[in-house]
């Protein structure tokens, strides 16, 4: 290993061979820090872009039918009318695109791509992924997928138009936009699968000497957990996607019915004979567990980050990790709670009924377990802490809301409005999100050597933290008020009108959550090259990629690594400071003690 | 929060919201508990002092299960609770026996009612003779079929009634939204689903469609009548009426061309 660092330097002090190692080292690398840090920036681009969409919906919503302020009149025609106001048309893209974008492109990439990369092997001990090579086709298939699905900008019929769930048979019935967007999803599911694959195999082979899967830190094991979920669920995505695909490029009937009459198509072609309710089977089939997917790696960074800074171990190790398996198992029973009013079996409803309350109960454990790791503690509030502290309580909003709905009676006036929509962006803004930027924060210094700062990150903070409750609570009552979910005008209805001032509300809050994402950007641009250098532990944590260089170079461990116990012996009476990394062997923690007898000796004799 | 509840005229409405009213004192006391133990934590076990050392636990397993086993007991206890509001509204055994049916065809972007003619049966359906001219599927060689009333974006239905929807869409999924009955239903293509309600008041309310169906879904809005049962039996022979006027008006014409051009001019008469 330190004969490729070497290399990469040689070739570097050679010059002529320069532009190759670039590529190489920048564009088409194989060291899985390279690559977290492509899936990190190639996300966060793609959270401006799945935001700006957000306020250009948040803005027809506040102000029906009124013109895009500044830039309204400069949009395509395609995408306003005349005086610059969003068009129905482009409406309905935005909101498919939106949700499509911050799922597929933004969480996921953001969770399982940019920190199961880099943790894992440096969480692990290890010098890199088990398949390097599959890790990069696993990245570069997601910004060729993201450009296919980017292409609808571009055709005749826009972007696809029929939601992220793609509901059949309007996503049959629809524009090439559709068929790029199911492309894409295609591949990024291929994408999910080969990361998934490299995952669990890393964890399971590559761990350091003496590291029992016991001994592994809660973000390795949740995203090791994830990788299952992925092998698990993706398949069926993939086949569900073959199939729509099918239907829409080669006459298939999968999940139409015999005669379906659209108004101005022709649909003689179609034979019919299909169901589309075997569409939302096989897509929640998939994607309720993908919304864990897209939460568990969140619940490991952040039980990681409070544990560290609240200076003690975490609580319920063993809790914690049996309820991340039992959430991973009973999130593959629970899909039908999305289909309460599909039109399928009632008897059905309650069952999933059932098992969707069940489910809440390992969230519960987990919540419980975050507080007693807090009890007692000696909290530091820098800002990855702040962000985690946020989502334990957000989180546990996005759980309550939970339940509402999987109470059968109760959703069916809440399913498809905006209580939906809050309870969404509970858990995964207010959850995932959170749970990224408090990962993004801790694992800064260690993936740029350099530390972010600290009061702009507060900043930050606070004024997300605030707009994000201002923009999302309030849906909550849009959504008992009735106001239905993907709709353009809600003025329409006289029932909903009342709700305009709440609307409006909402819009001016998430304006401002909007533009105040720059503070991060600009915080970690201007940090990566100008920040304070930072120490190879500067949060004083116990697991090994602290142990590692700030960065590490390729091949992470300048020396080698043995584990002697678990990542959560914080304030450990074994321990002279208040931690004890994993790496710290019985002699020279003896070592440690004989200095500090020592330097106290010396203390006391000196007057 | 719960004050922003469109008003609730249907019968079972006040058990959901009842359930809806349950859950939220419950959720606002588990949110209140957990935050305010956490607000507390995060003031009293701050860092005060540098060097100081946290407690040193890794956790107590009685604890872990009386939480484990808690949150069970209260959430099974939710679900079966729930379950009996839920058998009673969806269940088809439980279904009341209906005094009105009414079919209801969703279609880009408006839904059609479809009640029976004064004989006061519908006509034979399927599937195949669905068209944008005969939305029901109106089977043409069935003389019962030719008087069945037909309206656009209007529904009439009469007070304290039972009344059976029998919901199906003719391209892609809507959903039968009505919020002052505490009714949703998908309208799926190729299916029929009973959902059935009973309205205790008499007035107008709105009618919306809840599932993303293209780019007009916000559109697909339409009224719900509910009259007095005098009111009603009157708008319904005045309907009658004129399907047969029109019948008559369409006079010696063979009998498919009249269906196809009944349903044609099939602005709501009330409107
Ligand atoms: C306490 C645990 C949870 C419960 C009981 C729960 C329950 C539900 C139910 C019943 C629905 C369907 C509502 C409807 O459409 O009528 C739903 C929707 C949803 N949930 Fe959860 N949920 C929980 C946690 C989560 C988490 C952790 C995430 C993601 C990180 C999540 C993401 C979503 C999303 C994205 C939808 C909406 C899908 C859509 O229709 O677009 N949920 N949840
Ligand atoms: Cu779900
Ligand atoms: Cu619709």
């Amino acid at each position: 290993m330190e004969a490729a660092v070497n290399t990469v330097r040689h070739e570097h002090g050679e010059g002529h061979t320069h532009s190759e190692s670039f590529i190489r080292r920048y564009i088409f690398s194989t060291d899985h820090k390279m690559i977290a840090k492509q899936f990190m920036i190639t996300a966060i681009i793609f959270l401006f872009i799945g935001g700006a969409f957000a306020l250009f919906i948040r803005w027809q919503l506040a102000y029906p039918g009124e013109p895009i302020p500044v830039i309204g009149t400069m949009l395509p025609s395609t995408w306003v009318n005349a005086d610059g106001a969003v068009t129905a048309e482009w409406y309905t893209q935005l909101l498919t695109m939106h949700g499509t974008i911050m799922i597929f492109a933004v969480i996921i990439p953001l969770l399982v791509g940019t920190f199961g990369n880099f943790a894992i092997p440096l969480m692990i001990g290890a010098d890199d992924m088990a398949f390097p090579v599959l890790n990069m086709v696993s990245f570069w298939l997601f910004p060729l997928a993201s450009i296919i699905m980017m292409a609808g900008f571009f055709v005749e019929g826009g972007m696809a138009a029929a939601g992220w769930t793609g509901y059949a048979p309007l996503s049959v019935i629809a524009s090439l936009g559709q068929t790029l967007w199911i492309v894409a999803l295609f591949l990024i599911g291929f994408s999910s699968i080969l990361g998934a694959v490299n995952y669990i195999t890393t964890v399971l082979n590559m761990r350091a000497p003496g590291m029992k899967m016991f001994d592994l830190p809660m973000t390795v094991w949740s995203v090791f957990i994830t990788a299952i979920i992925i092998i698990i669920g993706t398949p069926v995505l993939a086949a569900a996607l073959s199939m729509l695909f099918m239907d829409n490029f080669l006459q298939t009937s999968f999940f139409m019915p015999e005669n379906l009459t659209v108004t101005g198509r022709d649909m003689s072609r179609t034979a019919g004979g299909g169901q589309p309710l075997l569409w939302q089977h096989l897509f929640w089939f998939y994607s309720h567990p993908a919304v864990y997917i897209m939460i568990l790696p969140g619940m490991g960074v952040v039980s990681d980050v409070l544990a560290t800074f609240s200076r003690k171990p975490l609580y319920g190790y063993m809790a914690m990790v049996f309820a991340i398996i039992a959430i991973a198992f009973l999130g593959i029973l629970v899909w039908g709670h999305h289909m309460f009013q599909s039109g399928m079996n009632p008897l059905l409803g309650t069952t999933f009924m059932v098992s969707t309350m069940v489910i809440a109960v390992p969230s519960a454990i987990k919540t419980f377990n975050w507080l007693g790791t807090m009890w007692r503690g000696q909290m530091e509030f820098t800002t990855p802490m702040l962000n985690a502290v946020a989502f334990v309580s957000m989180f546990v909003i996005g759980g309550l809301s939970g339940i509402f709905m999987a109470s059968t009676p109760v959703d069916v006036f809440i399913h498809d409005t905006y209580f939906i929509v809050g309870h969404i962006h509970y858990v995964l803004f207010g959850g995932s999100l959170f749970a990224v930027f408090a990962g993004l924060y801790y694992w800064f210094p260690k993936m740029s050597g350099r530390m972010y700062n600290e009061r702009l990150g507060k900043w930050h903070f606070w004024m997300t933290f605030i707009t994000f409750n201002g923009t999302f609570f309030p849906m909550h009552i849009l959504g008992v008020g009735g106001m239905m979910r993907r709709i353009y005008d809600p003025t329409v209805y006289d029932f909903l009108k009342p709700f305009q001032p709440m609307n409006e509300f909402i819009t001016i809050n998430a304006m401002i959550l909007g533009f105040v994402q720059f503070i991060l950007v600009f915080n970690f641009a201007y940090s990566w090259f100008y920040g304070k250098k930072a120490k190879r532990n500067p949060w004083r944590a116990n697991s090994l990629e602290w142990q590692a260089p700030s960065p590490p170079p390729h091949g992470n461990f300048d020396k080698e690594v043995r584990v002697y116990r678990g990542p959560y012996e914080f304030s450990s009476p074994e321990s002279v400071q208040d931690y004890l990394p994993q790496n710290v062997s019985p002699e020279e923690l003896a070592a440690q003690w004989t200095r500090h007898e020592q330097r106290r000796a010396q203390q006391k004799s000196e007057p | 929060m719960l004050d922003w509840l469109p008003e609730n005229v249907s019968t079972f409405g006040e058990g959901v919201d009842h359930l809806f009213h349950v859950i939220y004192y419950i959720s606002v006391a588990i949110f209140i508990l957990v935050n305010v133990i956490y607000v507390a934590f995060i003031i009293r076990y701050r860092r005060k002092r540098k060097g100081d050392k946290a407690y040193h636990y890794h956790g107590y397993n009685l604890l872990e299960v009386s939480w484990t086993a808690l949150p069970l007991a209260l959430f099974l206890f939710l679900a079966l609770y729930s379950d009996r509001v839920w058998q009673d509204i969806r269940y088809s055994e439980k279904t009341p026996n209906p005094d009105l049916v009414v079919e209801v065809m969703g279609q880009q972007y408006l839904w059609h009612f479809r009640y029976p003619g004064s004989d006061g049966v519908f006509g034979r359906k399927h599937i195949r003779f669905i068209s944008t001219t005969n939305p029901f599927g109106i089977d043409p060689d069935d003389p019962a079929g030719r008087d069945d009333l037909l309206t656009v974006n209007s529904m009439h239905i009469p007070v304290n009634k039972t009344v059976l929807v029998r919901l199906s869409s003719m391209d892609v999924i809507h959903s039968f939204f009505l919020p002052n009955m505490r009714v949703k239903q998908d309208a799926v293509p190729g299916q029929w689903i009973d959902v059935w309600f009973n309205s205790v008041k008499t007035g107008e309310y709105e009618i919306a469609c809840a599932e993303l169906c293209g780019s007009g879904h916000y559109l697909m809005r339409a009224v719900l009548d509910v009259h007095s049962q005098n009111e009603f039996d009157q708008w319904i022979d005045e309907q009658h009426e004129n399907v047969r006027a029109s019948i008559a008006a369409a006079g010696a014409a063979p009998d498919n061309a009249t269906l196809a051009a009944q349903p044609d001019d099939r602005q709501s008469p009330t409107e």
